[in-house]
């Protein structure tokens, strides 16, 4: 009896101190991912000679001259012309990318065909190419089309980077909705569009949602591509604005500070306001896909 | 109405006339919005662009990888813009080795020409000597640069009762006095790899060897683990196993090096010639890491003090800087070619580089250019001018697969990780595999 009461005492101790601990590990990752930008946001408010002596107190007397004026970091970097440019290439791109993947992955998955197995394999080849082979190939094949320069190549291009991964998680996650449906829809004479898009569609947002978020962080984010394939400012996205203000001998860290700010916020924001659907988008794709 | 309709004809004729005369040129320029003088610098294009209505400024600027990536992807298209950023030697090799940029001497003439320093227009001084492709006047390099200036703050060396040094035996006195007062004799800040190489070690290297003993090893007739260079190394490791530079500068990013050292956290700061920009009056915030009377009465700028066993004293290492090629597609005698030239002919006016000179970027190569400028920039010019004789800057001269080795050595002995044998044998294998792919 003593015995039994002792491991029960034990057993709460230990039940707390394993609570404590979780909730440790927790704050303390979250303060390692929250505490970054918090930095960067309260370093973007001091003048660069004050970072330069204090780096980790907080500004003595917090200046906009970073963001603001001729001189500021919007200024400077041009964002008023890039942001509107990133918002173009990443909802048009990441349209372009759901529609598109989960399109070929209702044909590849439910319309089976001898050449089947062989496009879909030199799609998700795709996924095995790094970026940096890409780009020299890609710069010839947009200069031969005469798109250098225009926004339709950095869609067209966004787009192709992003289907291999896009076919391969749709492929994939329409393979688990069941063939008799679709095989019930043609017997009643259904075409295979408007199975695409009375059956097939509705039970894809999952993966469309997960495509989604993949797609709008990496594209908002993606520098190398957007680099050589426009060299005008007007068709310039946010990351080459960014890395405008990172030099390696740079002496202007609130102006840098203030230009990250400014390229992280948007994402911060959207995060922000869909962050239910990102943890439900996540994990229903995981889950199912 | 008649007479209304055939006025706007002519207006809209005149309009369109002038559109398409007006002559566009693609430019692709090396730089950073954090730079110091950036504003300055932004200036100078308006104004070309301003005072030049008929022609149609179309400028791209990166920095760092992605402007090699871009130059890189132009030269495989065959798109190359019509003046872009180069460097006098490797940096540029592939527009060298396919002759891409047109030669300045025979489009902007001797006239021109005659303005500069002599050696600026000497294309066999300025190209590689491992590169022979090089030796033509690509670009009129702006500035010539010294990798090694030691900023010094002298008042507190004096209110600690030193003069300023001269020899090693100079530093290795102080150091025990600011030790104990938390303050660095010298200060390297090299977290990025680059400066102990680049501000230090090239210079330590053309004392104790000579770039005759470079070449040598770039011909094979000589190699790293020859006892020459690895003294040349240990003079180098020494400055930290005396306590001279801390172990702790390996850790030090070069941008926080400047602001820690204006604090009076090292007596001396080891850095090149174009960081004067850093410490002067910041014209967008009118302030400055040091002012311009602190530069004026505690801060100097000197050359290295002598290292034991040097065999070229008070030899520095320095390069051509960098300047504007012109693209060879150009038609000759085309539009094109003379708006690129008038360009090239306004950055190098003598109004643009005085304005360069005057916001602390550079001492330029441009005979005559005096301004305005803040006492730390007048003490480089005269240590420039002081400075007799130059040295190879090692990353200029030897192939990255090779300095990077070295960049990495130097840290690593800076730390106290491995010693300067083994770092000459690392480079000569490095070396080895180089020759053997140039084969």
């Amino acid at each position: 009896m003593s015995e039994e009461i002792k491991t029960t005492a034990l057993g709460r101790f230990g039940a707390a101190f394993a609570k404590f601990l979780a909730y440790f590990v927790m704050v303390l990752f979250s303060l390692m991912t929250l505490y970054p930008i918090f930095w960067l946001i309260m370093n973007s408010f001091k003048p660069t000679r004050e970072f330069q002596v204090s780096q980790l107190g907080f500004p003595h007397v917090p200046t906009l001259k970073n963001y603001g004026g001729p001189y500021g970091a919007w200024k400077l970097g041009d964002f008023d012309k890039l942001i509107p440019n990133s918002v173009i290439y990443t909802l048009g791109a990441t349209f372009g990318i759901i529609i598109l993947s989960v399109l070929a992955g209702f044909a590849f998955a439910k319309i089976p065909r001898k050449a089947t197995k062989l496009i879909y394999a030199s799609f998700v080849i795709g996924l095995l190419l790094s970026v940096q082979s890409l780009l020299i190939p890609l710069f010839l094949e947009v200069n031969i089309m005469g798109i250098y320069n225009t926004r339709l190549a950095v869609l067209l291009v966004y787009i192709g980077a992003g289907l291999p991964m896009g076919i391969y998680l749709s492929t994939e996650y329409i393979r688990g909705i069941p063939t008799s449906l679709v095989e019930s829809a043609r017997i009643d004479g259904a075409k295979y569009f408007r199975i695409f898009r009375s059956i097939i569609l509705p039970m894809t947002i999952p993966v469309a949602t997960t495509l989604a978020i993949l797609n709008i962080t990496g594209i908002w984010n993606e520098f190398a591509l957007i680099n050589i394939l426009v060299s005008k400012t007007e068709l310039k996205s946010l990351p080459l604005g960014m890395y405008r203000f990172s030099g390696s001998l740079s002496s202007d860290w609130g102006k840098q500070f203030a230009a990250l700010t400014i390229g992280t916020l948007p994402m911060l924001v959207f995060y922000f306001i869909f962050r239910k659907q990102i943890t439900q988008g996540v994990a229903a794709g995981a889950v199912k896909g | 109405m008649k007479r209304l309709i055939i006025a706007t004809l002519m207006v809209a004729v005149v309009a369109l006339g002038a559109m398409a005369q007006k002559t566009t040129l693609n430019v692709l320029y090396y730089v950073d919005a954090t730079v110091a003088g950036y504003d300055v610098d932004q200036a100078i294009w308006a104004k070309f662009e301003a005072s030049n209505p008929d022609i149609d400024l179309q400028k791209e600027e990166l920095f760092s990888e992605p402007f090699h990536q871009k130059m890189q992807a132009y030269i495989a298209a065959g798109t190359l813009p019509d003046v872009f950023y180069m460097w006098p030697s490797g940096r540029s090799e592939a527009v060298y080795e396919k002759h891409l940029a047109k030669d300045l001497s025979k489009l902007l003439g001797a006239d021109f020409l005659k303005n500069f320093a002599p050696t600026a227009t000497n294309p066999k001084a300025l190209g590689d000597s491992i590169m022979p492709a090089s030796q033509y006047q690509a670009i009129i390099p702006q500035a010539f640069t010294l990798t090694t200036a030691v900023y010094v703050n002298t008042k507190l060396l004096k209110d600690n009762g030193f003069a300023v040094p001269k020899t090693y035996a100079d530093l290795k006195k102080m150091v025990p006095k600011l030790k104990a007062k938390g303050i660095s004799v010298m200060m390297l800040p090299d977290k990025d790899g680059w400066p102990a190489q680049s501000c230090l070690f090239s210079t330590i290297s053309g004392r104790m060897v000579g770039d005759a003993f470079i070449d040598q090893v770039k011909a094979s007739k000589a190699k790293f683990t020859d006892k020459p260079f690895v003294a040349a190394l240990q003079a180098y490791a020494n400055l930290f196993k005396d306590g001279i530079i801390p172990a702790e500068d390996m850790n030090v990013g070069y941008s926080e090096g400047t602001g820690l050292f204006a604090a009076g956290k090292a007596a001396m700061y080891i850095d090149g010639d174009w960081r004067t920009g850093g410490y002067i009056t910041d014209k967008t915030s009118n302030t400055a890491l040091i002012s311009p009377a602190d530069q004026e009465s505690s801060f100097d700028i000197i050359n290295f003090p002598s290292i034991p066993g040097e065999k070229n004293a008070g030899v520095v290492s320095g390069i051509a800087g960098v300047g504007y090629g012109i693209n060879n597609a150009l038609p000759s005698g085309s539009a094109k070619e003379k708006a690129a030239v008038r360009l090239l002919k306004y950055l190098y006016s003598p109004e643009v580089q005085k304005i360069r000179y005057e916001s602390g970027a550079y001492v330029p190569t441009l005979k005559g250019v005096t301004g305005t400028v803040e006492p730390i920039i007048k003490k480089m010019a005269a240590y420039k001018n002081a400075v007799a004789k130059t040295t190879y800057v090692l990353d200029g001269v030897l192939d990255p697969s090779v300095f990077n080795v070295l960049n990495a050595g130097l840290q690593g002995m800076g730390l106290g990780n491995v010693e300067p044998a083994k770092v000459a044998a690392d480079m000569q294998t490095a070396m080895d595999a180089w020759l053997a792919s140039k084969k």
